[in-house]
């Protein structure tokens, strides 16, 4: 019992990481339409600028600063030069964000390297919990997670530019005519995607491994809290990844490893079956 | 119709009707089909000609770090060759695939090597699961393939006439290590493996060894690929556990060392495990999260646990460091316990080519022949140390050392012998009974 309290806790400390890195999936998704497959990719950058931050500063801290801002700007640059030529071809988004993963995949091993590389966490601190010792990292991971994603819905739903936001989301034809710079509204929203899951590659990069391919393992898990959740559905988003990573660490306390992963891959195709636009699809878009 | 005879008067005034144009390119598709499919190759081999040795490598993807040196390795030993004159006077011509750490990539590169770029030999693959796809095509393709992977398969239930490996598989890394970790570490283990060929290869070869000698094995951990938090899996590891035995490469191995550390489980359990884990890395970069662990390796990281001079030649070639494998001017670090099959399977080559008298696709079977039983000589040809490779399962019989890195150093603490390693060793398939 005390090896299921405690795995059902790491996974709620996960799955709050992973919905960090989903939430910007699930934003660029709802409101440009693109399926980014490149968002795993956004995170490995992360993780890299927090390891390149950390190791040439020796101030991990730092990086919780500059690697969002980088993350931004890299975010705006590509929705200029990538996105935006085909934002009238949404089918293409999956070509070109496919070929943009093989380019910052590829960009990260011809200079940083294919070794993968440890970042030493800032807490070294454990605790013992439910009969294993547990970083208190992770901790720490957990509440910087939700105080980003606090912080990413206030500003959704209290400043000028979120309600902006919202408001193309929801139309962007009469948001327009209202005045509203629907361009510009298009390629910040994809800034703050990029921004998201380099901060979440931030959060992880201690806890998993600096790696160039860190983000094609991660996506597929996003990809399952995105549709779960309803897809744009902010918030069904977040409870989605949560709820997939509580649900295995849960199995995984009873049965084999694989088969914890088989029952979340099972989990989505019943919710596509019942729900085909998501659990939490009521405010969907 | 006017344009119909205005046509056909066209073909003939140039000597030929439409039939027999269609005749022709009919012919000409199918000699380049033919040619195309191999069944030609001995008709355009030339004889004296430069000989064309196949790499299949892990240029790009998840092996790539290891990838970087068995390009190096097989670039240098092809110079060192021609340098020396070639292979019976021959130059040879090294034609290198990127398999991109993809099995199907793999395979379908190795039919390029062989069909397109001419390669009568090949020197393959160190993953295992591009290795097993690639057997059956060298198979078919009647080339001789060298793999350089661990899943024992590759030299046993899936291993043909045509398939060779001068490195050790998880049978032999099994009887060289695991009946001195059973002694000197402890005798109730917990094997933790990625969930594929390779890792379940490694739990069953060792289960057997530490059941046969006495010992207690736990069920075993095995982790979905690409796993990235590994605490629900550190977590199942029964507190009674005296060696936690782990199986990973590249970031799962960091990841793995990372996890474990953090929760301490160093402090309750020897931790053992094989060179694969650690190839590549530098313990010195991963903070000490590999402070204490033995591995098992086929070539000892520091120069100084074989200190002779075709050794300190060879480190010299690979620009390396002679304690850690760094490379001079890069952050790279030598992936020397399974690199040098890259380098040595060329010189294998050189010595069953020249032995068997070669000259042709045709005399492969020579080469085969000259390869079964071949053995090596401790040289700058063969710096891991004097080799087998045993006729009846095409495998190598090496040296093998066990070390624990101690203040992020390799520290070898034992020697085993290929011949101690041999008579734990039976073969247990015989390839020279297939036909050629």
């Amino acid at each position: 019992m005390e090896l299921t309290i405690a795995l059902a806790l790491n996974g709620i400390v996960w799955g709050l990481i992973i919905a960090l890195i989903a939430l910007g999936l699930s934003i660029i998704f709802g409101l440009l339409d693109i399926i980014n497959i490149a968002h795993g990719d956004f995170f490995m950058v992360g993780t890299v600028l927090a390891w390149f931050v950390a190791e040439t500063t020796g101030n991990y801290w730092l990086a919780f600063l500059i690697v969002p801002i980088i993350g931004f700007a890299l975010g705006a640059l590509i929705e200029y030069t990538v996105i935006q030529p085909i934002k009238n071809a949404a089918a293409l988004s999956i070509v070109a964000t496919f070929g943009l993963a093989i380019i910052l995949q590829e960009s990260v091993r011809a200079t940083f390297g294919a070794t993968p590389e440890r970042m030493l966490p800032p807490i070294h601190d454990t605790i013992p919990m439910f009969g294993i010792e547990y970083e208190v990292y992770r901790l720490f991971a957990a509440a910087a997670s939700i105080a980003a994603i606090g912080l990413f819905f206030l500003f959704l739903h209290r400043s000028k530019l979120g309600t902006w936001m919202r408001a193309v989301r929801f139309d962007p034809e009469t948001a327009t005519a209202m005045g509203i710079p629907a361009r510009r509204i298009y390629l910040m929203t994809f800034a703050i995607g990029f921004a998201m899951a380099s901060l979440g590659g931030v959060v992880a990069a201690p806890i998993t491994t600096v790696y160039f391919e860190a983000g094609v393992d991660i996506l597929p898990f996003c990809f399952m809290a995105v549709i779960i959740g309803g897809l744009g559905n902010l918030g069904g988003t977040v409870a989605a990844a949560v709820l997939l990573a509580f649900f295995e660490g849960v199995i995984t306390s009873f049965t084999d490893p694989t088969f914890a992963r088989i029952g979340s891959l099972c989990l989505m195709s019943l919710v596509l079956m019942i729900r085909p636009h998501g659990i939490f699809a009521g405010a969907t878009r | 119709m006017k344009k119909d005879k205005a046509s056909n008067k066209t073909l003939q005034t140039a000597g030929r009707t439409r039939r027999s144009f269609l005749q022709t390119a009919l012919a000409g598709g199918a000699v380049a089909t033919t040619a195309y499919l191999g069944l030609t190759r001995d008709l355009f081999a030339k004889e004296g000609g430069p000989i064309v040795i196949g790499h299949h490598c892990e240029l790009t993807g998840g092996f790539s770090s290891w990838g970087y040196w068995h390009d190096k390795c097989a670039k240098k030993a092809v110079e060192v060759i021609n340098e020396g004159g070639g292979i019976a006077g021959r130059k040879v011509e090294l034609a290198t695939e990127d398999t991109e750490s993809n099995p199907a990539t793999g395979a379908r590169k190795l039919r390029a090597l062989i069909q397109r770029r001419k390669a009568s030999f090949v020197v393959g693959s160190v993953h295992s699961g591009i290795m097993l796809a690639s057997i059956p095509v060298a198979t078919e393709l009647k080339t001789p393939y060298f793999s350089a992977g661990e899943a024992t398969e590759a030299t046993g239930s899936k291993g043909t006439r045509y398939s060779f490996r001068t490195g050790t598989d998880t049978y032999a890394l099994a009887a060289a290590g695991a009946p001195w970790a059973y002694e000197n570490l402890g005798k109730n283990w917990t094997m933790i493996f990625p969930d594929y060929a390779w890792g379940h290869s490694h739990h069953q070869e060792h289960r057997k060894i530490i059941e046969q000698m006495g010992g207690k094995v736990n069920d075993p951990i095995a982790v979905p690929l690409g796993t990235k938090d590994l605490v629900p899996y550190l977590a199942k590891i029964p507190e009674e556990t005296e060696v936690l035995f782990s199986v990973f490469f590249g970031a799962l191995s960091v990841a793995f060392y990372t996890q474990s550390k953090s929760m301490k489980l160093d402090e309750k359990m020897k931790m053992y495990s094989v060179s694969g884990t650690i190839e590549a890395i530098d313990p010195r970069a991963i903070d000490g999260a590999a402070e204490g662990v033995f591995f098992l390796e086929n070539f000892p990281r520091p120069l100084e646990y074989k200190d002779d001079e075709y050794h300190r030649k060879f480190v010299e070639m690979m620009e390396i460091d002679p304690v850690h494998a760094k490379e001079e001017g890069s952050s790279r670090v030598m992936a020397k316990s399974h690199a040098w099959q890259s380098w040595e399977n060329f010189f294998a080559l050189k010595q069953a080519i020249e032995k068997s008298g070669w000259n042709t696709d045709k005399d492969t079977p020579m080469v085969i022949e000259a390869l079964e039983g071949l053995e090596m000589e401790n040289s700058l040809a063969h710096p891991q140390g004097s080799k087998l490779l045993r006729a009846e399962d095409h495998s190598g019989m090496i040296d093998c050392y066990i070390s624990q890195v101690v203040d992020s150093k390799f520290e070898m603490k034992k020697h085993i012998p290929r011949a101690d390693m041999m008579a734990m060793l039976p073969p247990r398939y015989d390839f020279t009974k297939q036909p050629l």
